[in-house]
């Protein structure tokens, strides 16, 4: 058995001694006088502090009133999303040792603050074709040096096929990859944690708050890569509506700001393929 | 559905336990308000690795929570589909000294009725490749992989849809009293920074390891063990089962698949304050260490997170590490154990467990409020975790 | 739909929040400011940029083409003006932008019809390859050094 008593240090510290000190800038809102404005606070941090230890540091040792949202604290359940010097981040997987030695916190763009760092999400789920299963098929564990593929477009992601493995063509990504047969049909969580960076991140959410945006779409071409049910006709036609995936300008942002592979911005190409150039309805897969 | 009793009970705490319980009471028909500090599951219960216990880790010391575990098991995987990767787990044994555990688990399992598979080590890693390859043998159990915060959503999302009045960023600052009577509770609003106060008919401390400081504030006593222990995630899906070591419980001894993420756990330890809990690195590498004997390819995987979540463990003094204190829960009513009416706690307790402890709570609180209500979430489908997110915030 | 409106804050809690958009200023540069964006971002942003500008060109050159409908020395005056050194500059921005927006275009059109989505990056590159050395050939014959 390890050694019981752990390293002295709250929440930031995951190794002893304070080397440091960052400065941190946050949002500050409360409903009521609805004044907006930005506190600044010196936090102690340490090797492997992110910006949510230190934000928690903050609340219980210097604000209480600062009000935060995180869950799991390990870009699981996607409720720390925040803007980090101006990019978005999940707060429990940033490193403040990535940022400068004054970072500015603000809350995610376009969806409306509810106080502080917490955005209402209701509007983020809003949006969401109304078949939202969360579970998917999963094959076999991805093949690759620690299980990561590299795609040309720099993403290094973690893949694991469908099962049955699907036709090429339906699969965003066009991977040739290894089409095992599992031993078993296993289940899986979709990746998307349904944290709204993508949201915030999308030039064009931010000028249209009609726009269902990135992780909805990304959603409905999961559902044309595994129906689970849902018809295909069905979504193609949410999809075409003129707040659907015409709207996307390809700015690519998401992509880049999603924290869990979920790559809505290939996704939502694979969508606008299938409405282009159709899909394979008939055996043939003839388009 | 509004409620159809006029009795109002206000729950402090927004984990698992405060929704389960919101949940039951809502569906009894009585009105219920819920005050949580920060987000709802932002305690304890957002953070463990996401098992649903077939209850096999319990089975072979303590029968009965074997037994509880197995019956919540099947009871959640009915009331909540379409939430669990119901891949089924392995425990596995690495080496020669691990299969003194295995007729015991076997043993321990069928007595709690948990079903159980004996696989030879062929069988084990064609369903798991990336396991180590050393393995001997494996026993498979009906364990199965959650995202811990999105089913407990789900029973918030019921609870809301059904009249509760589920209020995050409302930390309860004092309990109010009368005569020796709870009636109510004193509140700070994060939203705005107003305070103010909300009247009950019953309150429940919902608080988890807070449960003590809550209890406090009526001046009643609940000895509370805080004990953290660390997690670890790590980038790589692995495995799609539960991967649990053949051996008695201790540090790193499960693997759990996250998404695109392997979880390692757990160690533990005790503190006074679980709003302090720190990140100990001998503790990340102990992870590492152990989780690397189930899955070799995890010694060299990037790291994603580290984090500590603490277990509310009730007993008090004496304890060392955390793992000698019960993992059962329990309900006190404060007027039995303390002469405080209007009052009632509930604690201790494991994530796969919540609904079976909300249950026994809410009839407790019911036979107080004398109210006759059978309970009904056993057989009663969740609405989905969206679905907490289709109204205002704030309703 | 509460059990109960006790509760301090009932009433700040219905009302619509303040939205943010990045970057400072009117919610309409949300797109227009480029920190904290990447290259997909940014070429958007300019390919905005630049499809407004030609707009703005297209209206400019069919009013400087309607002068030749006034006269000759008219037209003349004007062309000493658009042969200046200086004006011609402004020529070879005005190729940079549009080559910038005929390129972009044609990688915008082929990664969002779902083309290539993999290579959306060498796409990119290569595009901005061609338009560097097309822009850099074309300020070296404008502006004098090859006739």
């Amino acid at each position: 058995m390890i050694e019981e008593k752990p390293s002295p240090g709250g929440a930031v510290m995951t190794q002893t001694g304070q080397d440091e000190t960052r400065r941190f800038r946050v949002y500050r809102y409360k409903r009521g006088d609805g004044d907006e404005h930005f506190d600044e606070f010196d936090v102690p941090v340490g090797p492997h502090t992110t910006v949510l230890d230190a934000l928690r540091w903050i609340k219980q040792h210097k604000d209480p009133s600062l009000a935060l949202r995180f869950s799991c604290l390990h870009a699981s359940c996607g409720t720390c999303g925040m803007q980090v010097d101006g990019r978005e981040a999940l707060g429990c997987v940033c490193s403040v040792q990535d940022h400068g030695p004054e970072i500015r916190v603000e809350p995610l763009a376009n969806l409306p603050v509810l106080t502080d760092l917490v955005v209402e999400m209701n509007g983020f789920f809003a949006r969401f074709p109304h078949e939202h299963p969360i579970i998917r098929s999963s094959g076999a564990p991805a093949e690759g040096e620690n299980g990561k593929v590299h795609l040309e477009s720099g993403h290094e992601v973690t893949l694991d096929l469908p099962s049955p493995v699907p036709p090429l063509h339906h699969h965003p990504l066009h991977h040739d990859h290894r089409a095992a047969t599992p031993a078993v049909d296993f289940v899986r969580l979709e990746d998307c944690i349904e944290c709204g960076l993508c949201l915030s991140a999308c030039p064009v959410a931010a000028t249209s708050h009609d726009y269902v945006g990135p992780a909805a779409l990304a959603a409905a071409e999961r559902l044309l890569e595994e129906p689970r049910g849902v018809k295909r006709e069905d979504v193609l036609a949410w999809a075409s509506r003129p707040e659907g995936v015409w709207r996307c300008h390809v700015g690519l942002e998401c992509t880049r700001a999603c924290p869990a592979e979920a790559i809505p911005a290939e996704r939502i190409m694979a969508l606008r393929r299938e409405l282009t150039f159709g899909g394979p309805d008939d055996e043939e897969g003839k388009r | 559905m509004h409620p159809r009793h006029d009795a109002h009970v206000v729950i402090v705490g927004g984990g698992a336990t405060g929704g389960g319980l919101a949940h039951d009471l809502a569906l009894r028909g009585l009105r219920v308000t819920l005050l949580e500090r920060g987000e709802v599951t932002s305690g304890t219960s957002g953070r463990h690795h996401g098992l649903l216990h077939s209850g096999a880790r319990y089975a072979v010391g303590d029968r009965e929570a074997g037994v509880e575990c197995i019956r919540e098991n099947m009871i959640l995987k009915r009331i909540a589909p379409g939430t669990f990767e119901c891949n089924d787990g392995l425990f596995v044994a690495v080496c020669d000294e691990d299969l003194e555990y295995l007729e015991p688990l076997i043993e321990g399992c069928t007595g709690a009725g948990i079903p159980v598979q004996r696989l030879d080590a062929a069988e084990t890693l064609r369903l798991e490749p990336n396991l180590n390859p050393e393995l001997k043998l494996a026993v498979r159990v009906p364990d199965a992989t959650v995202d811990p915060m999105r089913l407990i959503l789900r029973f918030f999302a019921t609870a809301r849809h059904n009249g509760a009045d589920i209020r995050p960023y409302m930390e309860v600052i004092g309990l109010l009293a009368h005569d020796g009577v709870v009636t109510g509770a004193a509140v700070h609003d994060h939203v705005t920074g107003k305070e103010g106060e909300i009247h009950a008919d019953l309150v429940v401390n919902a608080a988890g390891p807070w449960s003590e400081k809550v209890a406090a504030m009526a001046g009643a006593q609940v000895p509370m063990t805080p004990s953290p222990g660390v997690l670890l995630a790590l980038r790589g899906r692995y495995c799609n089962m539960v991967i649990n070591r053949m051996h008695k419980s201790g540090d790193g001894d499960i693997v759990v698949p996250q998404r695109g993420l392997s979880i390692i756990g757990t160690t533990s330890w005790v503190v006074e304050d679980p709003d302090d809990l720190s990140v100990p690195e001998d503790h990340v590498e102990r992870m590492y260490t152990e989780g690397s004997k189930l899955i070799p390819a995890l010694r060299h995987s990037e790291r994603r997170a580290a984090w500590s979540a603490a277990r509310p463990l009730v007993g008090s003094a004496g304890a060392a590490t955390g793992r000698e204190l019960s993992r059962t829960f329990q309900t006190f009513d404060h007027a039995e154990k303390d002469g405080i009416e209007g009052f009632v706690t509930i604690t201790g307790g494991k994530a796969t467990t919540l609904r079976g402890m909300a249950e026994l709570c809410a009839d407790v609180v019911c036979r107080k409020l004398g109210i006759d209500e059978p309970c009904h979430t056993h057989e009663t489908v969740l609405l989905p975790h969206t679905a907490y997110y289709s109204e205002a915030v704030a309703a | 739909m509460s059990a109960t409106n006790e509760l301090p804050g009932s009433a700040e809690r219905e009302q619509p929040g303040p939205i943010h958009h990045k970057g400072p200023g009117p919610s309409e540069s949300g797109w227009l400011d480029p920190r904290g964006r990447g290259h997909g971002g940014r070429a958007l942003a300019l390919h905005r940029v630049t499809g407004l500008v030609i707009v703005f060109y297209l209206y400019l050159h069919l009013g400087v083409l309607s002068m030749l409908l006034i006269g000759s020395s008219a037209w003349s005056s004007f062309l000493s003006v658009v042969t200046a050194k200086s004006f011609l500059a402004f020529e070879v921005v005005l190729i940079a932008a549009v080559l910038f927006h005929g390129l972009n275009g044609i990688r915008v059109a082929f990664v969002g019809s779902g083309i290539a989505v993999t290579r959306e990056r060498a796409l990119f590159w290569a595009g901005t390859v061609i338009g560097t050395v097309a822009v850099i050939f074309a300020a070296l014959h404008i502006l004098g050094a090859l006739s």
